[in-house]
């Protein structure tokens, strides 16, 4: 910063020079006092006013900062005389920015402007400040300017950069229409979302936008038929013809400038192109291309492959397929080159079709393709064609490890097949001679899985037995060998055989396994650590299959034998990652969460893998009792988000100079990809709720929180929005273990019959619709905890005046909207949900109503008798007046937490069970239900303010303290046995339950056999064969140790599980002592 | 994805080098849109220091000892030799890091200098170098005698100095 410094605001660089320094080195004390001597002297130069308020921000005093600034800007606004220099506007921007005031920033820079209508310098921070704000369209006005003063080509890009921002937010918006519920009017469920989407419209196009907004809010009272209405006005201006016209601007701007200076950036050419592209020129592209300004493009390849996209997006496939064969011939491994080289053979534009930066990080297996328009004839010419090609390439390929060529041979097997459905027997005899050229690699399994996948079942067990036959004539290299073989598992995994295998079976490959594991060790003796192993995937394989025994038998035995397996391989070489993960998930299916988080945190997930890499552990954590670890992991995620949606322009902005202008766009697309992801959304919804779950036993805390909150106000605002949010999902499912493919899958949880394989469709359309309800509902809570307490606690406060009414009316209204809403949501109207938790509780209809939603179900149950204390029409809603629905909430829990505690076994025995639920139970609307406790109580509690004695408040009060008395005994009581329960699991003896899960791997005929092979080798390591490294890890395996961290984590979430009950018990028994002590006041 | 389990920057690092040198960033996809490995690096320094630079060089488990690495590397040293005219290209890597050296000299490197407590103030760095088309005479590329300490690098170059290394693993 300080290398900037010249005559800032008339002060000259040696005064200012040593508070930079200071400000460098972190002295922010030094730099104070030092920029206070030097406001002594220039005490109204708003340059020293800045430095000032930088060095308060860095301090952290945010708020004096932010005064200093303002006053700063003042004097920047009244001193005519003044100079506006970059360095001040910039310090007083860096401020502003950090105390999240960019608009401030902005309008200092818009004043700066408005008075220097000619400084570039200063029009740059302008156009920075827009950038920040994703102001696109003054984004563009600025650039245009700058490009009027000075004629630059980087400037003109800049605003065609500015203009296709523009462009592509409109197809945002359009999209998010087309996804729009409501507007289809099929459904009123998200009348809310039409405000947010309107506001949105007015955002994007502010005078129509603004308009539609005043009149649909107008409308609200009926706004189905308000939005039918404006229903065309909304499509013209979402889904218009806008965006073309945009696009037409740019392509006349760039066209002209082309005309009188020619372009002299090659990615203003890739700009050019783009724009054009996104108009379907095609022709005018290609002409660009062909002419002098292609020569921009130095890299041929590079040239090539936009031509060839160009050719084929054209229509032109035979062209197309001309330069893609030139492609290939120059690059010989370019996969995607092949791919649409078969795409214009076949003339099928299905290839160039998912181009969009918004597709799930897990893509479909298949490579989409259409043959069907296809004779024949033509199909076996080009299929001619391009075999002639390929075994051109083969025969030119310069090294062995060329992959390319051969799967392109696959590739035209698959297509052959899917043309002809008859073709199968050539598409295996092709993969087996991939097999013979690259079994060994361990890409092989990968690399084959999409071709696979059109063979019938019995056509890929031919296959797998062809290969075992090839078994016998392994390779005599012994790397190789092992390669080959462990190919051979990954197959059979992949394509399911195991799962016909009879346990017998099953047990004997598991240990055929593990031998050739121990076998192969040596092959590893002189490798890093840090480099993976020589068959190191065998154990992963070898846990599969355990995991497998697990499920047919129910046998906790293999169940343990897989941990031992993976932790085993971990004493070996402890940076194997994908054991890490595969334990992750089988402890946290195991009750010890402590253990799957230390793994999870052994990983290293930082940065964005928070986004890509933390479904494996989030989901677990945030049922899990484990707070304060959720708390960091939650913290942690949203605050790498929230700092990139920070800096995020500031590295859009590094592009602009630089004249990367195609990464302007993908840092802009990026970031709203970042911005839509599901994840986030999730975590911005749970990280509050935490904060509440974790002071809900002191109303006090509990208010303060939710004030911070600013009483779920935020919250009710994105629950209403999600309808029209498009989702983004960033999770890589990649690298989790089959048998748990999705967050929303667990095959460990059952049902365990019928699952012939893993599924591997494409679920992002399910998991999108089961987010976007449980953010809808969860983003509900917290106005709904602020509104329950409200409700109860404005109980009798005065009533008596107001002719007996009971209470707020305007707190009743909402609490019963949000319960309406609330209801819907689980499928019912409000006095339909009413009757259903209302007959559960009485024992007319069984639990399983309630079906997956329990918890939803009891939250509506505790809110609804919340609402029932401050309403007037409660009698005639539920039927029942307060203490029934007191009555209603007690039950309810009661019954259904000790049902679920006498089903459960000890946790040692039983893994998973009904912990995660238990745990949810008590921390959601247990705990919802306590708060409204509290508030009653407190209501009841005698306050400073003399309240009248006697009479109809006091009976109320009585009323109340019985019904009150009465939860609180209830919730007690169920407190009470969940803690012992906790305690009496915590107490047992550690030894006994670590013999348990050793010894269940030590019983004859059983599980165990895995395990032994390993013991056996560890006991005598050969130190000859192994080395030192691997012989000493040998010896350091201790299965006993591995069974005590299993216990001391279970321990541990019951201990942290037992301390939750615990406290809430003891606030409870607080509250019945108040209570009591009430009503012997009154008495 | 399981790459960059393997090396991690900060996003700001990543998106500093796409904003800045797109052309030294790329990534080699297999089919199925896997990510296969990648490489990173950028173009800079003054007159005949101008050079291009490896900031990383990451192969995923699955796709080893395939010479993709070798590919990325001469994808790079073509854009800087072809673009940028740059006179060599330089990588920074662990002195203790046998393997790696060893692939960086079969393809072409040498070690031109040591620089002392080069990652995080503990281990030493080597500096290896190759030259291109434009160093006709291969001056770039004749060994320094004595060890320099990171003060001395050149500016520019010592900004990879606390984000990591080059890797093969």
């Amino acid at each position: 910063m300080a290398s900037k410094l010249g005559l800032a605001g008339g002060i000259p660089e040696r005064r200012v020079r040593p508070i930079w320094d200071a400000i460098d080195s972190r002295q922010f004390k030094n730099a104070l006092k030092l920029s206070t001597t030097l406001l002594s002297k220039h005490p109204h130069s708003p340059y020293a006013l800045a430095l000032k308020a930088l060095i308060l921000e860095r301090m952290g005093k945010p708020d004096e900062a932010l005064s200093v600034c303002l006053n700063a800007k003042e004097l920047l606004y009244k001193n005519e005389s003044l100079l506006m220099d970059d360095l001040t506007l910039s310090t007083l921007q860096i401020v502003f920015q950090r105390l999240d005031h960019l608009e401030l920033a902005t309008s200092c820079y818009e004043h700066a402007c408005g008075k220097f209508p000619n400084n570039l310098e200063l029009m740059m921070g302008l156009f920075n400040c827009y950038v920040r704000e994703y102001s696109f369209v003054k984004q563009q006005q600025t650039a245009i300017k700058m490009y009027k003063l000075v004629g630059e080509e980087r400037f003109l890009l800049w605003a065609v950069c500015s203009i296709q921002l523009q462009a592509l937010r409109n197809q945002q918006s359009a999209m998010e229409y087309e996804h729009f519920p409501c507007l289809e009017l099929k459904t009123n469920c998200h009348l809310f979302s039409v405000v947010g989407l309107l506001q949105k419209l007015a955002v994007t196009i502010p005078k129509i936008g603004s308009n539609l907004l005043m009149v649909a809010l107008a409308q609200q009272s009926d706004l189905v038929s308000g939005l039918k209405m404006l229903q065309p006005f909304c499509k013209e201006v979402l889904c218009g013809n806008g965006g073309e016209k945009l696009l037409l601007l740019a392509e006349g701007l760039l066209k002209k400038h082309v005309a009188s200076h020619g372009l002299h950036e090659p990615e203003a050419l890739i700009v050019y192109f783009s724009i054009l592209e996104q108009q379907a020129k095609y022709g005018d592209a290609l002409d660009i291309l062909g002419g002098k300004l292609g020569s921009l493009l130095m890299i041929e390849v590079d040239k090539l492959r936009i031509q060839g996209k160009l050719l084929a997006r054209a229509g032109d496939y035979a062209a197309a397929a001309n330069v893609y064969q030139k492609i290939l011939e120059l690059c010989g491994d370019d996969w995607e080159a092949f791919l649409h080289y078969l795409g214009c053979l076949f003339e099928d534009e299905s290839s160039w079709a998912s181009e969009t930066i918004n597709t799930p990080i897990n893509p479909p297996k298949y490579v989409e393709c259409k043959l069907t328009h296809l004779t024949d004839e033509v199909f076996d010419s080009c299929v001619e064609n391009a075999s002639a090609f390929v075994q051109k390439l083969q025969a030119e390929a310069s090294n062995d490890s060329l992959r390319n060529p051969y799967l392109a041979n696959l590739e035209i097997e698959r297509r052959k097949c899917l043309f002809r459905k008859n073709n199968d027997d050539n598409l295996v005899e092709a993969l087996l001679q991939y097999y013979s050229r690259f079994g060994h690699l361990a890409c092989f399994t990968s690399d084959v899985e999409a071709f696979l996948q059109v063979l019938p079942p019995e056509k890929k067990m031919e296959f797998l037995d062809k290969l075992m036959k090839n078994s016998n004539s392994l390779s005599a290299v012994p790397a190789r060998a092992l390669g080959q073989s462990i190919t051979l598992l990954k197959t059979q995994e992949l394509i399911g055989n195991m799962f016909n295998l009879s346990v017998a079976k099953l047990e004997g490959s598991a240990v055929q396994m593990a031998e050739l594991y121990c076998k192969n060790l040596p092959l590893s003796k002189d490798l890093d650590p840090q480099e993976s192993m020589h068959g190191e995937e065998l154990l992963s394989i070898v846990c599969n299959v355990l995991v497998q025994l697990f499920w047919r038998t129910r046998d906790l035995g293999y169940f343990i034998e897989a941990i031992m397996v993976l932790e085993f391989g971990l004493t070996i070489r402890r940076y194997t990652f994908q054991y890490k993960i595969l334990l992750l998930h089988l402890y946290s299916y195991f009750g010890a969460l402590p253990l799957a988080y230390e793994r999870y945190k052994s990983l290293d997930v930082k940065n964005i893998l928070m986004e890509t890499v933390s479904h494996h552990i989030l989901p677990q954590m945030l049922a899990s009792p484990l707070w304060a670890d959720l708390s960091n992991l939650l913290k942690d995620y949203l605050k790498f988000m929230d700092d990139h949606f920070r800096e995020s322009a500031d590295l859009t902005f590094l592009a602009y100079r630089h004249r990367n202008y195609s990464k302007v766009i993908e840092f802009v697309q990026f970031k709203e990809r970042l911005q839509h992801s599901n994840q986030y959304l999730v975590a911005r919804v749970e990280a509050p709720i935490l904060q509440l779950k974790q002071s809900v036993d002191n109303i006090e805390e509990e208010e303060s929180i939710l004030e911070s909150l600013k009483c779920g106000a935020d919250f009710i605002e994105l629950s209403n929005e999600i309808g029209s949010k498009s989702l983004t999902f960033n999770e890589d499912f990649r690298s989790r273990p089959w048998w748990t493919p999705t967050t929303e899958k667990n095959y460990l949880l059952g049902p365990f019959e019928g699952i012939s394989y893993c599924p591997k469709e494409n679920l992002t359309k399910e998991r999108e619709e089961n987010v976007r309800g449980f953010i809808e509902r969860k983003s509900l809570l917290p106005r709904m905890i602020y509104l329950s307490i409200q409700s109860a606690s404005v109980l009798y406060k005065d009533n008596s005046e107001i002719n007996g009414s009971l209470a707020d009316p305007k707190i009743s209204t909402e609490l019963k909207a949000l319960l309406e809403r609330y209801a819907k949501m689980l499928g019912f109207s409000l006095n339909d949900a009413i009757d259903v938790v209302v007959g559960v509780s009485r024992g007319l209809k069984p639990y399983e109503v309630f079906g997956s939603d329990v918890i939803d179900w009891l939250n509506f149950a505790v809110f609804f008798n919340a609402w029932s204390l401050n309403s007037h029409d409660s009698g005639q809603q539920g039927g029942e007046r307060t203490p029934g629905s007191w009555h209603v909430v007690n039950s309810l829990l009661e019954n259904y937490i000790l049902g679920k505690l006498r089903s459960m076994g000890p946790l040692i025995e039983s893994p998973q069970g009904d912990l995660p639920i238990l745990v949810k139970l008590v921390t959601e609307p247990l705990a919802w239900h306590g708060l409204v406790i509290q508030a009653c109580v407190r209501t009841c509690l005698p306050s400073g303010k003399k309240k009248k004695k006697g009479g109809s408040t006091d009976q109320s009060i009585s009323l109340l303290s019985n019904a009150v008395r009465d939860a609180i005994q209830s919730l007690c009581s169920v407190l009470e046995e969940v803690a012992k329960w906790s305690q009496d699991q915590i107490k047992s003896p550690e030894d006994n339950k670590i013999d348990l899960l050793v010894s269940s791997l030590k019983r004859n005929g059983e599980a165990g056999k895995v395990f032994n092979i390993l013991e056996t080798l560890a006991s005598s390591p050969n130190e000859t064969e192994l080395g030192d490294r691997i012989s000493q890890a040998l010896r350091s395996w201790s299965p006993v140790d591995v069974g005590r961290k299993i216990v001391t984590g279970q321990c541990r979430v019951l201990s942290e599980f037992w301390r939750i009950c615990e406290s809430k018990i003891k606030s409870l028994k607080t509250l019945k002592q108040q209570i009591a002590q009430r009503v012997l006041m009154i008495l | 994805m399981i790459i960059v389990l393997l090396l991690q920057f900060n996003m700001s690092f990543y998106m500093t080098y796409l904003a800045r040198w797109p052309d030294y960033f790329h990534v080699a996809e297999g089919p199925g849109n896997r990510i296969m490995g990648y490489i990173m690096g950028k173009v800079e320094g003054q007159g005949e220091s101008w050079h291009g630079h490896v900031t990383a060089v990451t192969v995923a488990p699955e796709y080893r000892r395939q010479q993709l690495a070798k590919k990325l590397m001469n994808l790079l040293e073509d854009i800087s030799d072809k673009i940028d005219k740059a006179y060599f290209v330089d990588l920074f890597v662990r002195a203790s890091n046998t393997p790696a050296i060893k692939m960086y000299e079969k393809l072409g490197y040498v070690i031109y200098r040591r620089v002392l407590r080069y990652y995080s103030g503990e281990e030493d760095g080597l500096d290896m170098r190759k030259a291109l088309s434009r160093d006709v005479e291969k001056k770039s590329i004749i060994p320094l005698k004595r060890p320099v300490t990171p003060d001395e690098l050149e500016d520019g170059i010592s900004e990879s100095f606390s984000q990591g290394s080059t890797s093969i693993y």
